[in-house]
């Protein structure tokens, strides 16, 4: 898959958001729930490899990050990018949700971690934590 | 056959339908199903790794499969998109994550694959190793079958 960017609202760019997941469904639907911030300007990737490009390109506010991917998986992604730039800010979003994974996805440079299906409210805590 | 695990995953399953579809969601009685199961016209298919081994297949008619989608993306949809069949996969994942996080949790180190969705007509699912369960779920829009095979391999 391609990453592209896209934004909302025309207006000027108040965040850039990276949102990494192998569903296509999932990226729509976060990207519906982010219509809840203004101007928002998206990237999208399908896996951990096409992340790590697209977050060196971008240089996004945020990062969206799923864990069970194929090829590359998310919390050796999260581990990859946070090594590159420690100041990333990227929460994992995933079902699996395990206390261990949980702790390995934090250890690994995540900032916040939201079990699916998230909620619009769960999502606009998370991004306003790590924006803070 | 790890029949507690099982029930996390059929309980885990229910419960985020009701989640997602509302209360109306019936599990009939789980039974025993000899090779080959026959599958309808959508099927995702997960794989389980770790302590135990198997896969967990969601099987439902293509009618339930887009009506479950137009659900979970709020608007109408055209058939079996590309957007149907990846709703589907992130439904069965998402049960399926879970269940994995419930049996983790509890010290049984499992792991799952990305779900794989098929579709055709008169599917059919071999698994000549392992015994079979399927738990009938019903929702308003029609019924999922999900079929768990799981080798404990203590």
């Amino acid at each position: 898959m391609q990453a592209h960017v896209e934004g909302t609202g025309g207006g000027k760019a108040s965040l850039t958001c990276l949102i990494v997941d192998d569903s296509a469904f999932m990226r729509f639907h976060l990207r519906r729930l982010m219509d809840a911030f203004d101007n928002v300007v998206f990237s999208e990737a399908a896996n951990g490899n096409e992340a790590i490009r697209e977050y060196g390109r971008v240089r996004p506010d945020i990062v969206l990050m799923d864990i069970v991917m194929p090829g590359l998986e998310g919390v050796e992604t999260v581990k990859r990018i946070c090594d590159a730039d420690p100041s990333a800010r990227v929460i994992m979003i995933s079902s699996v949700s395990y206390k261990e994974k949980v702790e390995e996805a934090l250890a690994a440079g995540a900032r916040s971690f939201i079990p699916k299906p998230v909620t619009t409210e769960q999502l606009r805590k998370a991004i306003e934590q790590v924006l803070a | 056959m790890r029949l507690d695990f099982v029930r996390v995953f059929v309980d885990s399953t229910s419960l985020l339908f009701k989640e997602f579809f509302g209360p109306e969601i019936e599990v009939s009685s789980i039974s025993m199903k000899a090779n080959p199961i026959p599958g309808r016209e959508v099927l995702s298919i997960i794989g389980i790794a770790g302590e135990a081994q198997g896969r967990v297949i969601f099987d439902m008619d293509a009618s339930t499969a887009i009506k479950l989608a137009e659900h979970m993306m709020g608007e109408p949809t055209n058939g079996l998109t590309p957007l149907v069949r990846s709703s589907i996969a992130e439904l069965s994942s998402m049960a399926i994550g879970r269940a994995i996080s419930t049996i983790n949790d509890n010290g049984t180190r499992l792991r799952m694959s990305p779900p794989t969705v098929i579709t055709g007509v008169n599917l059919l699912s071999y698994d000549q190793c392992f015994e079979t369960l399927v738990a009938p779920i019903t929702t308003a829009y029609g019924e999922v079958g999900v079929s768990i095979t799981l080798q404990d391999l203590d």
